[in-house]
């Protein structure tokens, strides 16, 4: 697959300057930014360089406004669209779109939250074949995920030449999954996520969002703990990503994501996270949202002795003593850390079984989308008995869902050692 | 003489930052020493029985951790790692970048003697415990520090950057298209590493366009002709290889292991200078690389035709121009044809770096060397995967301590087969 030209609509965004810079350094791509003014669409284009590290491939980029999105849409051989969440919108760029596309073009939208299926409406029979859903994660340059999302129109053969150019050329790690709200790796993740903002709620009296985020810390097989990953990411994104799974999903953790009353309350208040320096944490002054309080506080180092000691091994390289720590010790936390941990891999794998091609691809989606522990991964480094006793004697799972979940014996394609941090 | 065998190895992922992990050198060495001794099939039971026989050692290869993570004594760290080690003898060997090569003639020479039948050689650094000047400046010691490093900021991207302007004043060469070619041989390492499941900059974006726009913010100038898309970067890591006797090897009825065919050790007048001083008659500008080069050859008796891949150390795209010529695929002076006619890419005639090098895979000064040899013995025996050069026979490297002072080359191939 060729691909020379590429039209990026809503290029100013983070996603958009980060998938701009993609196709115009891997994909050494002519890339029309695309964005409400030129001078947007400038910016863009220095970011993009930036996000990169290569000014050199600011001449492969070109600035436009919405007056020329006619041109760039006729010269391309991708067209990528990836303005705001808002079906109407998105609707009327995708007719656009299919009014001007060549008839070898594919066409493309990088939503998180919106039905490929329905969008694939703006479309005529024959470019159908040529529309699907590519789904990049932030940022582009060091999250290597890619969600393949085939309408049920979308031609076989040019899914399958758009996941090797994605893979070859751009070195993407790439899932083909179903369209369903969240795809795969933002619905495994943001149940994580969601789960433990409902856990400092439950756990409020004991400290609330920093104490559960402790307690998820980075020994638990990421860089940054659950909670303070939504603050980043932006509670207002956190909020219309979980909304969507819940209205639209019936699965049996449904209620885990719910969004919690606190966080909705502080998005009201426009604080939506890092982005504005003021969401469930301050981080220029280390401060954390109290939820019993309704106040910030300092952020405190709570003294749970099972996390210096698993830290301890995992210094010196002895994860499994480590992980035993997490498994065996009798506090409340290590339980709550090990009962998530274990929620987490069922979970994955029960998703990934109905969304995606193989029940490993949540290995990928959670490793080059999250830069978290991988479900198989973690299998591997917990033991198979240790997780069935967990889901059974503590989560309580039914003899039945546990055997489904961990009867066969599948090597994990990732390394668990990298991604468990000694650090909290 | 009898013959040393490899029988396998491992490295950790050079992507890694293990000070970004909360992890040290225990961690480090624990993975690479067990990943190692899985790799090779070699049991904790079988560790003990030949310690108990005294048929065992161990050789480290490091620069300098004393600076980097104030810790000196490094033979016996492997004690921590596991008690199995208690009683195995173990040194650290040095010699700058080309300490992992140290340590592996070390191990090959007692094997040889008789001593041991099982040599564990591990080359390794911690260098990401530091600032990038800083860092710099611990490296600065492997020049001669008092004349060529004290008070400068980056000394080595400026020794090889006299490297550069030493060439293409010797050889007349245009200094445009030298700089092309050294652009060229940055994007084929980066090209590489992407090959390569532990390289360091798999996932970087790099090519030759972006090589050649020195000068731009994003390809700052360091050291005369070079920018940074012309240096290797700071790297952790870690790399084992098993050697193993010829005794051994039919005791144990192991087959199609590879051998060390031939090696070579030269070292250079220290100060850079003297260097250029000494060769300014000779028609190669580094006549000890080239030596310990033609030693490999001539103990391995093999010729350049006979090197079907080769491993070199790019710490700057100048000194893998020079090690062209050293290993005899052009002549001095005419190393850009086989950089533009594609003969050192992947796909081309002599292969150089399949692995990235130094450039894309990274460099964690003490485990190159060892690097480099694993990355042979993966080559011969057809298991480097997405890496894998086609019918590889016999495969060379190239390994240098400082300015190219400390010179080590060692050519690995196949039983039976010239």
């Amino acid at each position: 697959m060729d691909i020379k030209t590429v039209a990026v609509v809503g290029a100013n965004g983070t996603l958009g300057v980060g998938v701009s810079a993609i196709f115009a350094s891997f994909g050494d791509a002519k890339v029309y930014m695309v964005s409400r003014t030129l001078e947007k669409s400038n910016q863009a284009i220095i970011k993009a360089g930036k996000s990169v590290k290569a000014n050199s491939i600011i001449d492969n980029m070109v600035a436009k406004d919405y007056s020329e999105i006619e041109e760039c849409i006729k010269e391309s051989d991708l067209i990528i669209e990836t303005i705001a969440e808002e079906l109407n919108a998105k609707k009327q760029i995708h007719e656009t779109i299919n009014k001007y596309m060549k008839n070898t073009a594919i066409a493309s939208s990088i939503t998180s939250g919106i039905s490929i299926n329905e969008l694939s409406k703006c479309y005529n029979e024959e470019n159908k074949k040529r529309f699907m859903g590519i789904h990049f994660f932030n940022p582009p340059y060091n999250m290597l995920l890619c969600e393949l999302i085939p309408s049920k129109y979308t031609d076989k053969n040019v899914e399958n030449d758009v996941k090797e150019y994605l893979e070859k050329k751009l070195i993407r790690k790439v899932i083909k999954v179903k369209d369903g709200p969240g795809f795969l790796a933002n619905r495994i993740g943001f149940q994580f996520i969601n789960q433990a903002m409902q856990y400092a709620d439950e756990y409020k009296n004991q400290g609330g969002i920093d104490y559960i985020d402790t307690i998820l810390g980075a020994f638990t097989g990421r860089n940054m703990s659950p909670i303070a990953t939504a603050d980043f990411v932006g509670l207002d994104v956190h909020k219309a990503i979980v909304d969507n799974i819940y209205a639209n999903t019936n699965d049996y953790l449904h209620e885990s994501f719910k969004l919690p009353h606190y966080v909705n309350k502080l998005i009201e208040r426009g604080k939506i996270g890092a982005k504005v320096d003021d969401g469930l944490y301050k981080y220029s002054g280390s401060l954390v949202y109290d939820i019993k309080n309704d106040e910030y506080r300092e952020i405190r180092k709570y003294d749970i002795p099972f996390i210096d000691k698993v830290i301890e091994n995992f210094k010196v390289g002895d994860y499994k003593e480590g992980i035993n720590v997490i498994i065996k010790d009798k506090s409340s936390e290590a339980k709550i850390c090990r009962n998530l941990l274990v929620s987490y891999i069922i979970y994955s794998i029960s998703i990934s079984k109905q969304i995606a091609e193989n029940k490993t691809d949540c290995d990928i989606a959670m490793a080059e989308g999250f830069n978290w522990i991988p479900p198989y991964s973690l299998i591997e480094l917990i033991g198979k008995e240790n997780c069935k006793e967990i889901a059974l004697n503590e989560l309580k799972y039914s003899k039945s869902k546990v055997k489904e979940i961990f009867d066969e014996d599948i090597a994990a394609k990732y390394r668990y050692e990298k991604f468990m941090k000694a650090k909290r | 003489m009898k013959k040393v065998y490899i029988l396998g190895g491992a490295q950790t992922d050079f992507e890694r930052n293990w000070t970004k992990e909360g992890k040290g050198v225990i961690a480090l060495l624990k993975e690479v020493v067990f990943s190692a001794l899985n790799n090779t099939n070699i049991s904790l039971e079988e560790i003990k029985n030949l310690n108990k026989k005294n048929k065992i050692a161990i050789f480290i290869g490091n620069f300098c951790a004393e600076y980097y993570i104030q810790q000196g004594h490094l033979g016996p760290l492997l004690t921590e790692v596991s008690d199995v080690f208690y009683g195995i003898p173990s040194a650290r060997y040095e010699a700058a970048c080309a300490s992992g090569s140290v340590a592996i003639d070390a191990a090959m020479t007692k094997i040889k003697a008789g001593d041991y039948d099982i040599a564990l050689v591990i080359g390794w650094e911690l260098m990401k415990t530091v600032d990038s000047k800083i860092c710099g400046d611990y490296l600065g010691r492997a020049a001669f520090y008092e004349k060529e490093a004290k008070g400068i900021e980056f000394p080595f991207p400026k020794l090889f950057g006299k490297l550069a302007d030493e060439y293409v004043k010797k050889y007349k060469l245009d200094e445009n298209r030298y700089k092309r070619n050294l652009a060229k041989i940055s994007s084929i390492n980066y090209e590489n590493a992407k090959r390569n499941p532990n390289a360091q900059t798999r996932k970087w974006f790099m090519n030759e366009k972006q090589a050649n726009s020195r000068g731009e913010a994003t390809n700052e100038e360091i050291g005369n002709m070079l920018s940074i898309s012309d240096c290797s970067q700071v790297t952790d890591g870690a790399a084992a290889v098993i050697l193993a006797s010829e005794d051994y090897v039919n005791a144990n009825n192991i087959k199609d292991k590879p051998y060390i065919k031939g090696y070579g050790h030269r070292v250079a007048p220290y100060l850079f200078d003297k260097k250029i001083q000494e060769s300014k008659n000779d028609e190669y500008i580094l006549p000890w690389t080239r030596q310990a080069i033609v030693d490999a050859y001539n103990r391995a008796e093999l010729t350049v035709d006979d090197i079907d891949v080769f491993e070199t150390h790019d710490c700057f795209t100048s000194s893998e121009y020079a090690a062209i010529s050293c290993f005899g695929i052009t002549d001095p002076g005419k190393e850009y044809e086989a950089i533009e006619n594609g003969d050192i890419s992947f796909n081309g005639k002599k292969p150089i770096n399949p692995s990235g090098g130094l450039i894309g895979c990274g460099h964690p000064v003490g485990a190159s060397g060892v690097r480099m040899m694993l990355d042979l013995y993966k080559q011969v025996t057809n298991t480097a995967g997405e890496y894998q050069v086609k019918n590889v026979i016999n495969a060379m490297m190239l390994n240098i301590g400082g300015s190219a002072t400390t010179n080590y080359s060692y050519i690995v191939g196949k039983e039976s087969i010239k």
